[in-house]
């Protein structure tokens, strides 16, 4: 296993208390392997994937237990400067809005030039050629060119791009991509993941793809976990989980969204709000919006089922998963 | 301004797709026809000359029937947004004429634009933003009685804020809380409140849902669905999600650099697409099933969108088209029933702005 995460915890503390953001994560990803996360806002998703990057911001944040081992030693062990050495060489993150991750007055050469300059110790001018040979990989028209401007001078998609490029400079085997294409158009959006897709099997790298869309997943990854109130809920092949959810959240998600093939009557609506993580329901997280909890829900937080009627691993925190997954 | 390319501004007269039969059906509540926006760009300081112009509504039209559903979709900078804002009086159209019941509404002022507004009410996109921060819910949901008195008398204000609240599915007696102690989706049921005040005949909803989360989206698009026929209401919604619009509209009209290039019924645009755009746009939504990876054929554009202060001559998607030949460069396709459909008829006749237009079945 390239990324082992073992039972994270992460807390915020804020004026109005704790806030719990992730409690008792763990996935795995394997080389050449996409794993999707999904969830909502404030599932913890994003969290989870700073606190595997060394990027949480401490305090107010706090991992407060687990473990986050990648190619054999526990991330949350080493020192900062440790660290910094497999950010960006060994793991890699691409985030949602590219604008604001880019520094606006360094030309997008220098920037991924620096790349090389600061962890392979370059020349600039070796650099500046690496930077253009990158910028043509990930399909930049007029890279030689381009290499000279500014991010403002690139569209959402380029920019995106570039955002790819960088994050691949070093060849990382783990690359995090946090909602990657959703500040973009579904035309380029569909550009932008067929390159990421191809990227990684070229590369075999390990890719968590951190998204709210169940139309990316299904297009993309190869394993998907659903978390809901900083915990994962459901763990599965892709295949599996659209055949037959084994949680309530997950089937209510499916039959939410609107479908494109087909008109429906009304939507299926979750009932109530995501939970307030200051004060998450006792028991199972989801059991007050959940058309199936009974009197154990409400008491007994449900651990991660092993779903049994599937061959590949697949969990389920839900009580009733039996029932979820025939119902 | 000397206009090189001499079919982009030459506007097709009425025949636009929505002669007789195509559009809805009876006397339309609402017809926009050669609907233009344009923003100058301006040079100097002292002497302040135009150079240009940022085309973002460049010719549009559409009518919307009673109790209707027109969608509109396009990426973004397509113009959908100004449509809207044009739609509300939030902006002066550059050119063209909004109809509302016949009259001209662009052409109204004082009084009599003022009970025409009344009948046309806006939801806007970020339900963070549109709200007042430091005005009570239920100061935000009667605002709309101060501008039109004769709609509530005041002492029965409250009363009728209580009952749009119910309506919306929140708590009459939230009318004292304050905008920040609400969710996203409770955020966006206090704007439709506040739409519906008035009792408008047209609702206008730019980008409704999409800042919000799957589960609370289903929400708010029911509330929506069962709205509009509760008060038999005329939307205008427009999104990027096609997924989406094809739930909630009876029609749909897709844009693509400030003008619609295909309309008709949702069955028409999502099953029988003809125009290229139309065709590239729903492949490229990803659909919820892994199954369909494998055998769906997914039609990847180059590039971006041209700028729209820089729009191609004659067809305006020619520069990503794979179809484009030299008669996309010269001439400016029309949005009207193709002429290859147009005797077989059948659900691949509807209007589409495509000099070789094809049907393509594209959703799986």
């Amino acid at each position: 296993m390239l990324l082992d995460v073992h039972d994270l915890h992460v807390e915020f503390h804020t004026r109005d208390g704790v806030a719990q953001a992730v409690n008792g994560v763990s996935y795995g990803v394997d080389e050449g392997e996409t794993l999707a996360v999904l969830g909502e806002s404030g599932s913890g998703k994003s969290v989870t994937a700073q606190a595997i990057m060394g990027i949480l911001d401490v305090p107010p944040g706090r991992i407060t237990g687990g473990e986050v081992i990648f190619r054999g030693r526990d991330l949350l062990t080493l020192k900062e400067e440790q660290r910094r050495k497999v950010r960006g060489a060994e793991m890699a993150m691409i985030f949602q809005d590219a604008l604001s991750s880019l520094n606006p007055v360094i030309s997008v050469g220098d920037q991924l030039g620096e790349m090389f300059t600061v962890h392979r110790g370059m020349s600039k001018k070796d650099a500046r050629a690496e930077a253009v040979e990158l910028m043509d990989r990930v399909r930049i028209p007029a890279a030689r060119e381009r290499v000279r401007q500014y991010p403002h001078q690139f569209s959402g998609g380029m920019r995106q791009r570039i955002m790819i490029a960088m994050a691949l400079a070093l060849e990382p085997a783990l690359i995090i991509a946090d909602e990657p294409t959703t500040a973009l158009d579904v035309t380029v959006q569909a550009q932008v993941m067929e390159l990421l897709a191809e990227l990684q099997r070229e590369y075999r790298m390990g890719l968590i793809l951190i998204t709210h869309d169940l139309g990316v997943v299904a297009d993309v990854a190869d394993r998907i976990a659903v978390m809901y109130a900083g915990r994962i809920v459901e763990s599965a092949p892709v295949h599996d989980i659209y055949k037959a959810p084994a949680h309530p959240y997950t089937r209510g998600l499916l039959d939410s969204i609107p479908r494109l093939d087909q008109k429906g009557r009304e939507l299926y609506a979750i009932r109530g709000l995501p939970p307030n993580l200051m004060d998450i329901p006792p028991g199972c997280a989801f059991h007050p919006r959940c058309p199936m909890a009974r009197d154990v829900c409400r008491t007994d937080e449900p651990p991660l089922y092993e779903v049994t009627e599937s061959e590949a691993g697949r969990g389920s925190a839900c009580h009733f998963w039996r029932e979820c997954l025939h119902g | 301004m000397a206009e090189p390319r001499g079919g982009t501004e030459g506007r097709p007269a009425p025949a636009t797709g929505f002669e007789k039969g195509a559009g809805p059906a009876g006397e339309p509540i609402l017809e926009v026809s050669g609907l233009v926006k344009h923003y100058p760009l301006t040079r100097g300081v002292l002497i302040r000359k135009q150079v240009g112009a940022v085309k973002a509504v460049d010719g549009v039209d559409f009518a919307l029937g009673r109790g209707e559903t027109l969608g509109v979709v396009g990426e973004s900078g397509c113009g959908k947004s100004t449509v809207a804002k044009m739609l509300v009086h939030l902006e002066r159209p550059t050119a063209g004429a909004i109809r509302y019941k016949g009259e001209d509404v662009t052409r109204l002022s004082g009084k009599a634009l003022k009970a025409v507004r009344r009948n046309i009410q806006m939801v806007f996109q970020d339900p963070y933003t549109s709200l007042n921060p430091r005005m009570t819910v239920g100061d935000i949901i009667g605002e709309p009685f101060e501008i039109h008195p004769e709609v509530a008398p005041k002492g029965d204000r409250r009363r009728r804020v209580q009952d749009l609240l119910d309506v919306v599915g929140l708590n009459p007696e939230y009318v004292n809380r304050y905008p920040h102690q609400f969710s996203g989706g409770q955020r966006q049921r206090i704007g439709i409140a506040r739409g519906l005040a008035l009792n408008p005949e047209v609702i206008v909803a730019d980008e409704p849902v999409s800042a919000l989360d799957v589960s609370v989206q289903a929400q708010v698009i029911n509330l929506m669905d069962r709205l509009r026929t509760e008060f038999d209401l005329a939307f205008v919604f427009i999104a990027h999600d096609l997924s989406i619009v094809r739930h909630i509209s009876d029609r749909v009209g897709v844009m693509y650099l400030g003008r619609i290039v295909e309309t008709g019924t949702d069955a028409q645009i999502y099953d029988h697409p003809t125009h290229p755009y139309t065709q590239a746009l729903l492949s490229a939504v990803p659909v919820p099933d892994p199954a369909a990876r494998e055998h769906r054929e997914r039609i990847i554009l180059t590039g971006d969108v041209p700028s729209p202060t820089n729009i191609p001559s004659g067809c305006r998607f020619r520069t990503r088209c794979w179809k484009a030949r030299d008669k996309c460069a010269e001439e400016v396709p029309l949005l009207a029933v193709p002429e290859v459909f147009r005797e077989a008829g059948g659900p691949a006749a509807h209007a589409s702005a495509c000099h070789f237009a094809e049907e393509k079945r594209v959703v799986p």
